[in-house]
This record gives C-alpha cells, sequence and structure tokens, in this order.
C-alpha cells in the first residue's frame, strides 16, 4: 500500500514548485497538482486505512466507506470551479504578473 | 422555534441571489439590501431564543443525530450572525448608494457570500465549513476582480491563490481528521481521544489553514495587499465577513473540539502579541487611508485571538466583544474612507487634505471610529481593550507582564498611525488653498469649488459609527451576551449532547 502515500509525495512536491513559478498558468497547474494530492489523501483517510474495495467478497461491513468519496467529489468540482476562474484571471490579466503593467491611466499608487 | 429555521439562514440568501440574476436591476438591488436585514432579524431572534434555549439544532436530511450534518446555533453563532448581517446590510446599501451595486452581478454575488457566511457561522461539521468558506470565497473572486483599481486583476490572482491553496490545506487536515477519528461532526469530535498526538496533529492542520485565512502574523502578508485593491465597498464587506468567518472558526474548533488545549497556549499567545504589534505599527508605512487601514484589520486580528490565547471566561468574553466592536468600527471607517474616494478620487495622503472643515459630519465620525480603534472611550474599543487587559492581567503566569506591556505598545503604535491619518487626511489647509493643484500623480487634487460628499455616501459609516457608539453607552446588554457565548465554548457538554442526540 505504498503507492498512495508515494503519489502523494510525488503530487505535492511537483504542486509546489510549480506554486513558486511566475506566471499564472504554472500557479494554475501546481494547484491542480496539490489538489490532486489532497484528494488521495482524503481517499487513503477512509478507503485505504480502514477498509477493502467496495464491492469485494468480505460483506458490508468492511466494504469501502463512501463518505470520503463524497468528499473528495465536492472538492473536486469546488477546484474545478475555481481553476475555471483562475483560468479566466490568467487571460484577461495579460502577464502582468510576471514583469508588465497594464497601461491602462490609472495612477500606480491608488 | 425549533432548529427548523436554521437552514433558511443560507437557503433565503442563496435563493435571492438566484433571484437577483432575473430580476430587473432596481428590484435586485431592494433584494440586495432586504435580504441581510432579514437576516439580521432572524439572528436577533435566534438571540432571544438562546436567552431559555441555549442550543438548537438542525440535522440536515433528518438523518441519524451524530451522521448527519448539523446546523447549529448557540449564542456565539447568533451573536455573529447579527453583527455580520448588520453590518452587511449597511456595506451593500452603501453598495447600492454608491454605485457599486450597478455593475452586472454584484446583487447577486454579494447575496451568494451572505449565504456562505451564514453557513459557516451554523455549521456543525468540518467539512461542511470547508464547503461553506468555499461558497463565501468563490462570489469573493469575482467581486475583488470587478471593482476598484486596475491592480484588482493582478491582486485577484494573489487572493485566489492564496485562498485556495490555504483551502486545500483545510481539506488535508480534514481528511485527516476523518482519518484518526472517524468523523467530521465537531460534536462528536468533542469526545475524540483529545491525547492522541494524531489527532491534535490533524486539528493542527485544520488550525493552521484557519490561520491563513484570519490573517494571522507572519501569514498576514496577503491581506494588506489584497484588500485595498478593491473597492472601499467590497473592502468593508470583506472586513467584516472573511477574516471574521475564521476567526469564530478558530475560536469554535479550538473550544469544541479540542476542548481549549493548553499545550499550545503559549504559541497561540506569541502569534497573537506579534500581530497586534505587526498590525499597530504596519500601518505607519502607509500613505492611502485605506491601506493604512488594513494594517489595523490584521493588528484586530491578534486583539481578537488574545482572548482565544488567555483562553480564561473573561478573556473569551473580552475577545468576542472586541471582535463585534471591530466588525462594526472597521466597517465604519472603511466605508468613510470609500466616501472620501468616490467624492474626492483619491485615498492617498498627497492629495488630500484639510477635509475637516469640508466634511464636518464625516469627520467626526471618522474621529470618533479611530479613538474606537486605538480604544479610547468613548466607544466600543474602550471596553474591548479594558477585557482584554484584566484577562490579561488575572492570567498567573509570568507571561502576563509581557501581554500587558505588547497591548500598551501596540496600542501606542495604532495611536500614532491613526494620528498620522488624521493629520494627512483630515487637517492642513483646504484643497482650494494648495498652491498647485492637478498637474501630476503627487499634488492635491483640483476639485470644483463647493465639493462635499452627499449625505447619502456619508450615512451607512454612520450607521455603523452609531452602532459601536451605543456599545460604549449601554454595554450590558453585549458584554452579557458575549459571557453567555464564552459560557458556550468553556462548557461544550451541552452543545454535544444537542447535536448529537444523547
Amino acid at each position: 500500500m505504498s503507492v498512495l502515500p508515494l503519489t502523494v509525495a510525488a503530487l505535492v512536491a511537483g504542486g509546489t514548485y510549480l506554486l513558486l513559478q511566475a506566471g499564472l498558468v504554472r500557479i494554475i497547474f501546481g494547484i491542480t497538482l496539490l489538489s490532486h494530492g489532497a484528494n488521495l489523501m482524503l481517499l487513503a483517510a477512509g478507503v485505504s486505512a480502514w477498509r477493502t474495495e467496495p464491492l469485494g467478497a468480505e460483506g458490508s461491513s468492511r466494504s469501502a466507506d463512501p463518505l470520503p468519496m463524497a468528499f473528495v467529489l465536492t472538492a473536486i468540482v469546488i477546484t474545478l470551479a475555481v481553476t475555471v476562474l483562475m483560468l479566466a484571471l490568467a487571460r484577461i490579466g495579460g502577464d502582468d504578473d510576471t514583469y508588465q503593467m497594464p497601461d491602462t491611466g490609472e495612477d500606480h499608487h491608488g | 422555534m425549533t432548529g427548523a429555521v436554521l437552514p433558511f439562514f443560507v437557503a433565503v440568501p442563496l435563493a435571492a441571489a438566484a433571484l437577483a440574476v432575473v430580476l430587473p436591476p432596481r428590484l435586485a438591488r431592494a433584494v440586495l439590501v432586504a435580504t441581510p436585514l432579514l437576516g439580521t432579524a432572524g439572528a436577533v431572534a435566534l438571540l432571544v431564543e438562546h436567552a431559555t434555549n441555549p442550543v438548537l439544532v438542525h440535522q440536515v436530511g433528518a438523518f441519524v443525530p451524530g451522521i448527519a450534518i448539523p446546523l447549529v446555533s448557540d449564542t456565539l453563532s447568533a451573536v455573529m450572525l447579527t453583527v455580520t448581517g448588520l453590518t452587511s446590510a449597511v456595506c451593500v446599501a452603501y453598495a447600492v448608494l454608491g454605485g457599486d451595486a450597478r455593475l452586472r452581478f454584484f446583487p447577486s454575488l454579494a447575496l451568494m457570500l451572505t449565504a456562505g457566511v451564514n453557513g459557516a457561522l451554523l455549521t456543525g461539521d468540518l467539512f461542511n465549513l470547508f464547503v461553506f468558506v468555499e461558497v463565501m470565497l468563490l462570489p469573493s473572486y469575482a467581486l475583488i476582480a470587478m471593482t476598484g483599481t486596475w491592480r484588482r486583476l493582478g491582486i485577484g490572482r494573489l487572493f485566489v491563490v492564496v485562498n485556495l491553496l490555504t483551502s486545500t490545506i483545510f481539506l488535508v487536515g480534514v481528511g485527516l481528521v476523518y482519518g484518526v477519528a472517524g468523523s467530521v461532526n465537531m460534536a462528536v469530535l468533542a469526545d475524540a481521544d483529545h491525547d492522541d498526538p494524531r489527532f491534535v496533529l490533524a486539528v493542527a492542520v485544520v488550525l493552521l489553514a484557519l490561520t491563513v485565512k484570519a490573517g494571522v502574523v507572519p501569514m498576514h502578508g496577503w491581506l494588506p495587499r489584497a484588500y485595498p485593491a478593491t473597492s472601499g465597498t467590497v473592502m468593508a464587506l470583506f472586513s467584516a465577513l472573511h477574516t471574521k468567518v475564521a476567526i469564530y472558526a478558530i475560536y469554535r474548533i479550538h473550544s469544541v473540539v479540542l476542548d481549549g488545549a493548553p499545550d499550545w497556549t503559549l504559541l497561540a499567545l506569541g502569534l497573537a502579541l506579534l500581530t497586534m504589534l505587526v498590525g499597530s505599527y504596519g500601518s505607519l508605512g502607509e500613505k492611502v487611508i485605506r491601506r493604512s487601514l488594513s494594517w489595523q484589520m490584521v493588528a484586530g486580528v491578534g486583539y481578537i485571538l488574545l482572548g482565544l490565547a488567555i483562553g480564561s471566561r473573561l478573556g473569551l468574553a473580552a475577545g468576542l466583544f472586541y471582535m463585534v466592536h471591530h466588525i462594526l468600527v472597521m466597517g465604519s471607517l472603511l466605508l468613510a474612507a470609500a466616501a472620501i474616494e468616490q467624492v474626492y478620487r483619491s485615498g492617498q495622503f498627497v492629495r488630500i487634505s484639510g477635509l475637516m472643515r469640508r466634511e464636518p459630519l464625516l469627520a467626526t465620525g471618522t474621529a470618533l471610529a479611530l479613538l474606537s480603534l486605538v480604544g479610547f472611550p468613548p466607544s466600543s474599543g474602550f471596553f474591548g481593550k479594558v477585557g482584554l487587559v484584566r484577562a490579561a492581567a488575572d492570567l498567573d503566569t509570568p507571561e502576563r507582564v509581557v501581554v500587558l506591556a505588547v497591548v500598551v505598545v501596540a496600542s501606542i503604535g495604532a495611536l500614532v498611525a491613526m494620528l498620522r491619518l488624521w493629520r494627512e487626511v483630515f487637517w492642513g489647509p483646504s484643497l482650494e488653498e494648495m498652491p498647485s493643484r492637478g498637474s501630476t500623480d503627487t499634488d492635491p487634487i483640483d476639485v470644483p469649488p463647493g465639493t462635499r460628499a452627499p449625505r447619502r455616501l456619508v450615512l451607512p459609516s454612520t450607521v455603523l459609527l452609531v452602532a459601536s457608539l451605543g456599545l460604549f453607552l449601554v454595554p450590558g446588554p453585549a458584554w452579557d451576551l458575549a459571557v453567555d457565548a464564552a459560557d458556550g465554548l468553556l462548557d461544550v457538554s451541552r452543545y454535544a449532547a444537542e447535536v448529537t442526540g444523547r
């Protein structure tokens, strides 16, 4: 069962690396990786920690816990929505997060 | 009254948000103001009910208690619902009067924000708290990106990334709690094994995420950068809701789930004191009204958490009283700043001057609110600080000297910073007497003669200030409520019994 923690570790490491880059698109990729890591961790909390697969031969008392799956489903939906929003922000703001300031005539202090 | 009313605090604003999309703009704005007022009225009814019946529970979907997601109201939630409801009603009223509410979808987004806040204040389930915090944040991402200066787009990115990252950490924490304790229902967790280091670590991850959202030093950097970039109205709304919901959740989780775990009291105390100091003195480096105020928001977080770190009955009550005071006063100041920016087109210290004679009502209100922020009478801040100082003096550990000293030193910092704001904006020659006007970015602005802030823009700020003054003149009822709420946090047996149905 060590494949799950290793996957989480790889996702979180990659996500952290991307999050530290300049440029919103890379940051979005980083956030996506991190949230995948978090989702796998949630699954590990309920499925692999205590129980077996959902439709196994061992009866309902050992079959997988549906609650973490519901958690993950909710989290995926939320992350999807925010990712779409961030991609929109990345598009409308251009590359002002790396070096350029948009020229709109507004002053730089307010 | 039964617990069945609780879902309406979430459902009504959500339905109103949907309705506001399809209604004609004028009606949508009416719904925008009416819904938080309705919520406030409902919260006051809850407060009255809690005088006899301290805990109201609704098990959503009528599942078995302990399994169902509970919505729980006690004195603390009801107080928070009342104050956040009132403040958001005033803020959206300003948005209607000042023009922000004319933006497409502003009413819907603000109402969705209200629904998320009400849900987060009422839920008794950690994962549900995560969901409601997201419901609160998603409209905020849009609100921060649609009002304010051009910086809002870049700042919106910062705000989204910080909040999404902390939400992910929060989610991991919830997963860990579930993995260790097998439940995310706070009342069930109250009976969990508090000596299990894995459990405490899992809850600590949740609390870590919440301290970032609350803006506790050293995780405060995003707050004074993000908030001033949006418009004054939206900043006032966020200041009353976002950080305060996070602090409420810290209070709730720390008390219910961990039973006020004493192991990290020293750390909590250190963070609270650091937050007070950094926030109070941070204002000194700023040259724009709302940026200067945003540091005072950070300082306020420190004072509120100081009550939790002290942890006594008096400390918790004083912290909660301070929270109510801070929401009202900060809202008043930010709406006053929004009015100044709207009329004079700038919030920069170098560009405005001598507003005292020009805007007597606004100046009087701001002066009183600034005094309140520092903690002088006649204002609610005075009793907030007196309570915290008394609670700190009652500590029987050597830290109390440090706590008392830091409260005084931080207050002096806030006093100097706020005097500076006052001197730059309200004192000095009037704008017409300035030699060079309007030629460069740093010159005083060139206003048409006779420019005054219309009364409708000053009124919302005044309403919140009057509430704050009311807390000074008649502090008894509010203080009693704060003590009731603190009692609910200290003795969670009633809360746990009602929620789990035992």
